[in-house]
């Protein structure tokens, strides 16, 4: 009993000695290397195999694959991405915690959801805008755009509109669509974008607005039909769809416009690894194989980073933010977060 | 092909302990798996995956039975059985049943998949947010059957649960509400660190704090059931398998829904348990394990017909899929012809595999409730604790699971049942969301209505609904004892 007492103690201060040995070995290791010295953290703003998450995930290999290291993605969901949001903020400025997120946080002020958001961030990467369709059922009444408008009018909140949720693609469109065209619907939400397309499938509604992405297979299928797609030209692959603003030219001020996913890293991140990551992710970005993952995906690549990213994200902000407030979704006027109406600028 | 199987079995057999540490999940041990599916084929992380959420399914029943600390939700209701059984020390025995219906339950649900897919990806399609009401509310009646010594107790805790489930932001609106001003209290109270609270600190706490009572040696010299008994059970299983791959096959509920369902279901049906249910009944066992397992073949229905994921693990499949181009639509069946069978051969394998792992070291894990308690119980807290953090790596999910911790051990001291709490924080966000979204879509609550009754399917799930509550009132339960 006693040896084996004995044994036991001397089995344990070995492994503590070697655990410690490697430990500071690694510790030296990490502090003394130049960026990137270790595995990177990336968190993930939504749910794992959703529209954010694929995206992500295939950009973090391409990117890591520059950076020499690998990057340890998870998904750290909730209050519409503001979880993670302010999660990633509260990690050291070191670059080792990356955030991947949609265009959701530019709304968090107005809605009143959290105070961090993309300003609080240098983006590394944007790595494409998806364009938002109107579709219904095959087998639906409204076979254009205008045949559904007219309805609308005629019985305001009469036709079901199913939602992604507050603030989601979805219900921002839905905004729009009353501040230019003055239609309304019962907005129904559901649990993103595969529920809402199950819901149009069901007939548990009558329309709803999702990426072109999420639409294309069940398009193909002939199981539902776009109506229009918002932007300002129609899409390649879909010759014979109006883009909204052909037939509603008012509608043409606010695009380019779409759902969008990016890289982001605390703002407060040295320069030198701020460019060292978004060099990297630039390089891993332009390769052959995420190129084809988008084109697959039917993403438009934007590929923007540093300056040129919070331009886009700032114009992004402006017109959703307004079409928002304009419709009482916001709870705080834009304006109070110095942000003016997209053209106020000119008009003045 | 051959290394798959392989891949497979790694699966299985990792999967059943993923499945019995409460917090490690299926769906998280998926998403660690697709950022690595890069390097390898796609068909070897299918495989990986598959067998993963086969024996996680299944390895929930385990720590339900042993220590009475379901390892995932779709393991709360095989506590409610498992657990007494152990007491009375046949932890082997029912192990040995858990783990021959699971893949029972397992290869009904493949079976059903593989002849009737389109059949049932069309009842999926139906189900409207009233309908999905309907069914959460029929889970929700199996508090009236929980409530221990004291149907008002277990009334009582739902409602907690229900309560509990409010808190956190609001889904339709995406406001916060109960959140106090708390940033870390807007992702809501997770029901999983409520449930290694009240179940894995609760118990463990309890066990120390009352030290006296007796350890339960083990029978472990008999473990596999007599054949005769399991053939009784068979319609039992049938008809907890086909309510499972039903529920599992509906894009809104999956294995904990089936799993509740199947066991209120059982409790109805089964006119003379040999022991009553909740004090150790065979039955109550094998209705929940063979559901959760038979869900995971009703899951990938409306995956492999629809493209439409069926469950969180399915949304995972496909986005891994999508990663290497694969897309998953409408017309997976003639795009990517193979993949159906693909998938349902490693179903197959996977629970083959399953019988054979999980009936392999009974006797040694049965032996673990023979530990000192000095020593299990500290090691249950660890692993709760752990279990709770790696939930999502909220340091607050910790501190759920230790204050509810506290006050499961006040419940089991006051001899209040914690399964109604559970069940009501399980159901009560998913009950609350279709309710809203079934009223929102009528319009009023009078047209709600009015569309429960002229719609053939809500019409169904009303009546059945009904029958449930009427046989819980006084009277019909009098009529029944005097029988």
């Amino acid at each position: 009993m006693n040896r084996r007492k004995k044994l036991t103690t001397g089995i344990l201060l070995a492994v503590s000695t070697v655990v410690a040995a490697v430990e500071l070995y690694g510790g030296l290791h990490f502090y003394t290397r130049p960026y990137p010295a270790g595995n990177i953290s990336g968190y993930v703003a939504w749910g794992a195999g959703g529209p954010t998450d694929v995206v992500s995930r295939a950009l973090s290999v391409y990117g890591a694959r520059e950076l020499g290291t690998s990057i340890i993605i998870q998904n750290k969901t909730g209050a519409s991405g503001s979880v993670a949001t302010e999660f990633v903020k509260r990690q050291p400025a070191d670059g080792y915690s990356l955030l991947f997120n949609s265009e959701n946080p530019p709304l968090y002020k107005v809605m009143g959801l959290s105070g961090i958001d993309y300003d609080d961030y240098y983006p590394v990467i944007l790595a494409g805008q998806q364009t938002a369709v109107l579709v219904t059922a095959a087998d639906a009444a409204y076979t254009t755009v205008e045949a559904l408008f007219a309805e609308a009018l005629e019985n305001p909140d009469s036709i079901h509109l199913a939602t992604t949720g507050a603030g989601g693609l979805t219900s921002n469109v839905a905004a729009m669509m009353e501040a230019v065209s003055g239609v309304s619907f019962n907005q129904v939400p559901f649990d993103g974008d595969a529920a809402v397309i199950t819901a149009l499938l069901g007939g548990h509604a009558d329309v709803t607005v999702i990426n072109y992405s999420s639409a294309v297979d069940f398009v193909k299928d002939g199981s539902i039909r776009i109506l229009a797609v918002f932007s300002g030209q129609r899409l390649e692959s879909e010759p014979d769809v109006p883009a909204i603003s052909e037939i509603y030219p008012d509608y043409g001020r606010y695009f380019p416009w779409g759902t969008f996913v990016g890289v982001f890293v605390d703002d407060d991140t040295p320069g030198d690894v701020k460019a060292t990551l978004s060099e990297a992710f630039r390089r891993g970005w332009e390769s052959q194989g995420f190129q084809t993952f988008l084109e697959e995906n039917h993403i438009t690549p934007l590929g923007f980073t540093g300056e040129e990213a919070r331009a886009y994200i700032r114009k992004w902000q402006q017109v959703t933010t307004w079409i928002l407030y304009d419709s009482g979704q916001a709870l705080y006027s834009p304006a109070n977060f110095g942000l003016e109406r997209l053209g106020e600028e000119e008009t003045q | 092909m051959l290394i798959n199987i392989l891949y497979v079995a790694a699966g299985v057999l990792a999967g059943i302990y993923v499945g019995a540490v409460p917090g490690l999940s299926v769906t998280m041990a998926a998403s660690l798996l697709i950022s690595m599916t890069y390097s390898w084929e796609v068909d070897a992380a299918l495989a990986v995956m598959m067998g993963v959420w086969v024996g996680g399914v299944y390895g929930g029943s385990r720590a339900a039975i042993l220590l009475n600390i379901p390892g995932a939700p779709a393991a709360v209701a095989t506590t409610f059985d498992g657990y007494p059984l152990a007491q009375k020390g046949e932890a082997g025995k029912a192990i040995a049943v858990s783990t021959v219906v699971s893949v029972f339950g397992g290869m009904l649900g493949l079976l059903v998949m593989v002849t009737a897919a389109p059949f049932i990806s069309g009842i999926a399609l139906v189900f409207s947010p009233r309908d999905y009401l309907l069914l959460l509310l029929m889970g929700l009646m199996l508090v009236g059957s929980l409530g221990g010594s004291s149907m008002a107790k277990g009334v009582m805790m739902a409602l907690a649960g229900l309560m509990l489930g409010v808190v956190g932001t609001d889904a339709i609106t995406g406001l916060g509400r109960f959140t106090l001003g708390i940033s870390d209290m807007r992702t809501g109270l997770s029901y999983i660190s409520v449930m290694i609270g009240v179940f894995g600190i609760g118990e463990a706490l309890y066990q120390l704090l009352h030290r006296d009572r007796p350890i339960i040696r083990q029978n472990v010299t008999k473990i596999t059931p007599p054949g005769r008994v399991l053939l009784g059970m068979l319609p039992l299983g049938i008809q907890s398998a086909l309510i499972g791959v039903v529920v599992g096959a509906l894009p809104g509920a999956g294995g904990d829904l089936a799993a509740l369902l199947a066991y209120d279901t059982a409790k109805r049906t089964v006119k003379k348990p040999k022991v009553p249910f909740g004090e150790g009944a065979y039955e109550g066992v094998v209705a929940p394990e063979s559901a959760n397992n038979a869900a995971v073949g009703g899951a990938l229905i409306p995956m492999l017909t629809l493209g439409i994921p069926g469950d969180s693990v399915t949304a995972i499949m496909i986005g891994a899929l999508q990663i290497h181009n694969i897309r998953v639509g409408p017309m997976i069946m003639t795009s990517q012809p193979d993949l159906f069978p693909r998938l349902a051969v490693m179903l197959l394998v996977a629970n083959g595999f399953l019988l054979v792992f999980g009936l392999t070291g009974i006797r040694i894990f049965s032996r673990l409730v023979e530990m000192p308690r000095e020593i299990l119980m500290p090691l249950i807290m660890v692993i709760s604790v752990i279990g709770s953090y790696s939930i999502s790596g909220n340091v607050s999910d910790i501190l759920w699971t230790v204050i509810f911790g506290i006050i499961g051990y006040l419940m089991k001291y006051y001899d209040y049942p914690v399964g109604p709490l559970i069940l009501g924080l399980i159901l009560g966000p998913s009950l609350e969301l279709h309710l809203r979204r079934a009223l929102m879509s009528a319009g009023s609550l009078g047209g709600m209505l009015g569309e429960m009754v002229t719609s053939p399917l809500s019409l169904v799930l009303l009546a059945l609904f009904a029958l449930i509550l009427v046989s819980q009132t006084g009277m019909c339960r009098r009529k029944a004892a005097a029988r």
